[in-house]
């Protein structure tokens, strides 16, 4: 009996689950793109997120990340493997069912500066979502005005349009589009390297802000360890396709497992400051 | 920046240039006696092609006060017939142009933003349609259905749209890679409000300065297929077929002894799609900053 | 000592369509002594490229500038003149920003290195790639790489022989903008210990310009923080990164994240001015928690008592 509840706490517990994906591209395109040749980009993944949890994947430039959110989002279909969002087999289910899902997710992509169309106004890029779920005029207008006040944006950016804006506006104001329609789990792809270091510390408070306001379940794609360990706590390390090592955040920087998160580690540590003591310790 | 403010500050940067203004002036002179050519015109009937009762004391009179551009082999005024051709000019270009805009961009977004084997079929579609000169479509289009406007027009929309369904689907491609596009997806945002929205919104300035380009070429195209006799019919106030007229009943003694029915309707041809140009390439210069130079800083 | 580069109230713009002007630096004043390791250190939109590109002479044809700038004593802008000659390549060699672009694609790396040896030192094929293969060594590639296109090596590499074709021309000073911007984390180590290596080894003037303060705290003997079109602070490495004098500074460094420890990021609010405006007060008045009255006059660059360290700031006692 107590087996059986702890089965169904745990199952209602796992938001995304990934079982031994393997995801790649088409190699072909035209109409030989009907013959399945692909280029593996990510191979047997398996990789499990919990309600409330803050995860890090952590991976250099080519190592699958993006393939991986892709995948997560619906976008890509993998070759091989199963993909559950909310205990759902999401690519089991035609696009129209799967969005219903998808929708849960607010995702926050990686460079600001594409992810607004520069023709529309910041206040009819933040109310897409909620006109997708074909909410009334007035109830959006209402919640994209409480959404901006919530990340601390004037209430002015909503009638300019993106080329107005710095980098860390565009990330502020995609941020509230993420958040707008009340997302259960929040991915963050490369959420502050296009920003400058002082935006990217404004920006890190925010999200963590926000996550101890919400507590949305936040998944955070970066290159940066030092990023990572300011917005996770438990960390998956993707090399080459395949997660090479996985746990708590803390555990991963003082005592990496595998060869390659040493190395990773240690590279951070030869850039940082001479002493690390003296700095901002006031 | 929203498409109004864009469109008014590229006016106001262009009208600074002299050809752009030359251009605007040339388009605008154009439209107007596009208006209200039956109502300047000496003789409005014979710029429809009516022959006059006094016909045979006037044929082919070398230009005068009384006939401003002299008067054709039947007879008729030369300066109301081309005069009352710019309206059929400015109907030919711009109705080519617009419905292969239209049909062009609609298969060409579509091709881009649904990918797969709708893409690869759309886009082989649209080669097909590549291949076809249009002066073979209305030579067959004339003996099939006969003389007219719709002639024209239709061999010219058959043989253009491909271009701007090209054009539109590489403008496309980029755009649908682009975050934004990605977001209004997962957001649940059906193809028929991301495709306007997004991708038609983002391309249409580079379509329209392409489609304001091709207005004079169209206008070529069509007076070219109308001076061989295959589009409109012989009388009809369009300057291909003045020319038509004037080489069929003189040969090459209309360029020798009468040049006033070559001369004034090539004038003409040649003054509207040089407006069109001459709008055209500025516009065209701010779309592509690679075309752009400053001569005036660099020395 | 011998200055290897001196600015005096150098500023730079740019024009526009619509001929407006905005001026990326807003009178700098730098002096850069031969054999030092100096960092220029800003967010984007300080000018600090800008800078970089004029001491490297890169700047574009349509770039106004005013002011004075000198290499090595002599005058290579003289307000709105600009004089390159015998400098661009031959004393100043730029390590660029990205390296994939920067490489013709369809020469191959012997081909780069002939081409530039033969411009600045006039030498023949084969005693190009002699001199290639040496540099190339010191960077730790092999002499393979001479045939090789520049798209079959990968970032690191490509910046390598970037580094050693800087070296191979036997500049002075070597400009480097941002070299491990697009490089991934493991690597950027690596270059920059490299680059610091060699440059001692050699006995070459390092500018680097980045945006990060971390790594330029490795490899540089001085520190020049920009803000908003001007240097705020100047002073040796150990001095900036232990005892900010001005707010900014500060703020940089406490918004750094480290690693392995969770210290709290203190950012300021706000974002830099906007440079089409034309402003006479401090840059930093509006996201300063130090300001007083006198900010709304534009500070001057301060000497900080017993050390070679200037900051533009009324109240850097008060910061430190």
């Amino acid at each position: 009996m107590l087996e059986i509840q702890r089965g169904v706490i745990e199952l209602n517990n796992e938001v995304i689950k990934l079982q031994d994906v393997t995801a790649g591209y088409k190699t072909v395109t035209g109409f030989k793109s009907i013959l399945k040749r692909y280029q593996v980009v990510l191979k047997d993944i398996n990789l499990t997120v919990s309600k409330g949890e803050r995860v890090a994947i952590i991976g250099e430039s080519g190592s699958g990340k993006s393939t991986l959110l892709k995948v997560i989002m619906g976008l890509l279909k993998p070759i091989k493997g199963e993909v559950y969002v909310y205990g759902k087999q999401i690519y089991k289910l035609p696009w129209r069912e799967r969005v219903k899902i998808i929708r849960k997710i607010g995702y926050v992509p990686q460079d600001p500066y594409s992810a607004l169309n520069p023709l529309l106004t910041v206040k009819h890029a933040i109310s897409e979502p909620l006109e997708a779920l074909g909410l009334k005029d007035e109830i959006i207008e209402q919640r994209v005005r409480e959404a901006v006040k919530f990340v601390g944006l004037p209430q002015e950016v909503l009638n300019s349009t993106p080329d107005e804006l710095s980098g860390g506006m565009r990330q502020r104001v995609l941020i509230v589009r993420a958040l707008v329609a009340e997302p259960e789990i929040l991915i963050l792809d490369e959420p502050t390297s296009a920003l400058d270091v002082s935006i990217q510390a404004q920006i890190i408070n925010l999200l963590n802000d926000i996550y101890s306001k919400l507590k949305t379940t936040m998944i955070t794609v970066t290159h940066d360890l030092a990023v990572a360990q300011y917005l996770a706590d438990r960390a998956f390390i993707l090399r080459n396709g395949s997660i090479s090592e996985e746990g708590p955040i803390d555990q991963i920087l003082s005592n990496p497992r595998s060869e390659y998160t040493r190395k990773l580690v240690l590279s951070y540590y030869v850039t940082s400051f001479k002493n690390n003591k003296s700095v901002g310790t006031e | 920046m929203t498409l109004p403010s864009l469109y008014s500050r590229i006016m106001r940067r262009n009208l600074r240039r002299t050809r752009f203004k030359i251009g605007v002036a040339l388009t605008t002179i154009i439209v107007i006696l596009s208006i209200i050519a039956p109502l300047i015109a000496p003789y409005p009937s014979e710029g429809y092609g009516y022959v006059p009762a006094n016909a045979s004391e006037r044929k082919l009179l070398p230009p005068s006060t009384q006939f401003p551009f002299g008067t054709d082999a039947l007879g008729r005024d030369l300066f109301s017939r081309v005069l009352t051709g710019t309206r059929t000019a400015v109907i030919q270009a711009v109705s080519v142009i617009l419905i292969s805009l239209l049909v062009g961009m609609i298969i060409g977004v579509c091709a881009a933003y649904f990918k797969g084997l709708i893409e690869v079929t759309l886009n082989y579609f649209t080669e097909l349609f590549m291949a076809v000169p249009s002066i073979v479509i209305a030579l067959f289009l004339r003996l099939t259905i006969g003389q007219g406007l719709h002639v024209v027009i239709i061999s010219l929309v058959i043989a253009w749209w491909a271009w701007y369904s090209r054009i539109a689907y590489v403008y496309a491609k980029s755009i649908v890679e682009l975050e934004y596009v990605t977001l209004a997806k997962l957001s649940g945002l059906s193809a028929l409000k991301i495709i306007p929205r997004h991708v038609i919104r983002n391309i249409f300035q580079a379509l329209t300065v392409q489609a304001i380009s091709d207005l004079g070429s169209a206008l070529l195209e069509a007076s070219a297929i109308n001076f061989m006799g295959l589009g409109l019919p012989p009388g009809s106030p369009e300057w291909g077929v003045i020319l038509y007229e004037a080489i069929t009943e003189r040969g090459i003694e209309a360029f020798l002894f009468s040049p006033w029915l070559v001369v004034f309707p090539g004038l003409f041809i040649f003054m509207t799609t040089l407006g069109f140009s001459l709008i055209a390439d500025p516009l065209r210069e701010d779309l592509d900053p690679r075309l752009r130079r400053r001569w005036k800083l660099w020395f | 000592m011998v200055l290897a580069i001196q600015a005096k109230n150098l500023k730079i713009g740019y024009m526009d369509e619509e001929e407006q002007i905005t001026w990326a630096t807003r009178g700098v004043d730098l002096s850069v002594e031969e054999g030092e390791s100096f960092c220029i250190v800003g967010e984007s939109g300080c000018g600090k490229s800008t800078l970089a590109s004029a001491i490297a002479g890169v700047l574009p044809p349509h770039a106004l500038t005013m002011g004075k700038l000198y290499i090595f004593n002599q005058l290579v802008i003289n307000e709105s003149e600009r004089n390159y000659n015998g400098i661009r390549g031959k004393v100043v060699s730029l390590i660029p920003q990205n390296p994939g672009t920067s490489l013709n694609p369809f020469l191959t790396i012997g081909d780069h290195f002939y081409y530039i040896l033969r411009d600045v030192k006039g030498l023949s094929k084969s005693d190009s790639i002699k001199i290639a293969q040496e540099y190339l060594s010191k960077v730790g590639l092999g002499k393979d790489v001479l045939e090789k296109y520049p798209h079959k090596l990968s970032g690191g590499m490509q910046q390598r022989v970037l580094i050693a074709i800087a070296l191979a021309s036997e500049v002075k000073i070597i400009v480097a903008d941002e070299p491990t911007s697009s490089i991934d984390a493991n690597l950027r180590a690596q270059i920059l210990n490299l680059l610091s290596k060699l440059v001692k080894e050699f006995k070459v003037t390092l500018l680097l310009v980045t945006h990060d303060l971390a790594s330029a705290s490795k490899i540089c003997d001085r520190i020049a923080v920009m803000y908003a079109g001007k240097v705020i602070e100047t002073g040796l490495t150990s001095s900036i990164i232990s005892k900010p004098r001005h707010p900014y500074t500060r703020m940089l460094l406490d918004s750094v994240p480290l690693l392995g420890s969770k210290k709290s990021l203190n950012p300021l609010p706000g974002e830099p001015p906007s440079l089409v405006e034309d402003f006479t007060w401090c840059s930093f008045r509006d996201r300063c928690p130090f300001r007083i009255e006198q900010c709304s006059v534009e500070p001057p660059l301060i000497p900080v008592e017993d050390e070679p360290h200037l900051v533009r700031c009324w109240r850097f006692r008060e910061v430190s």
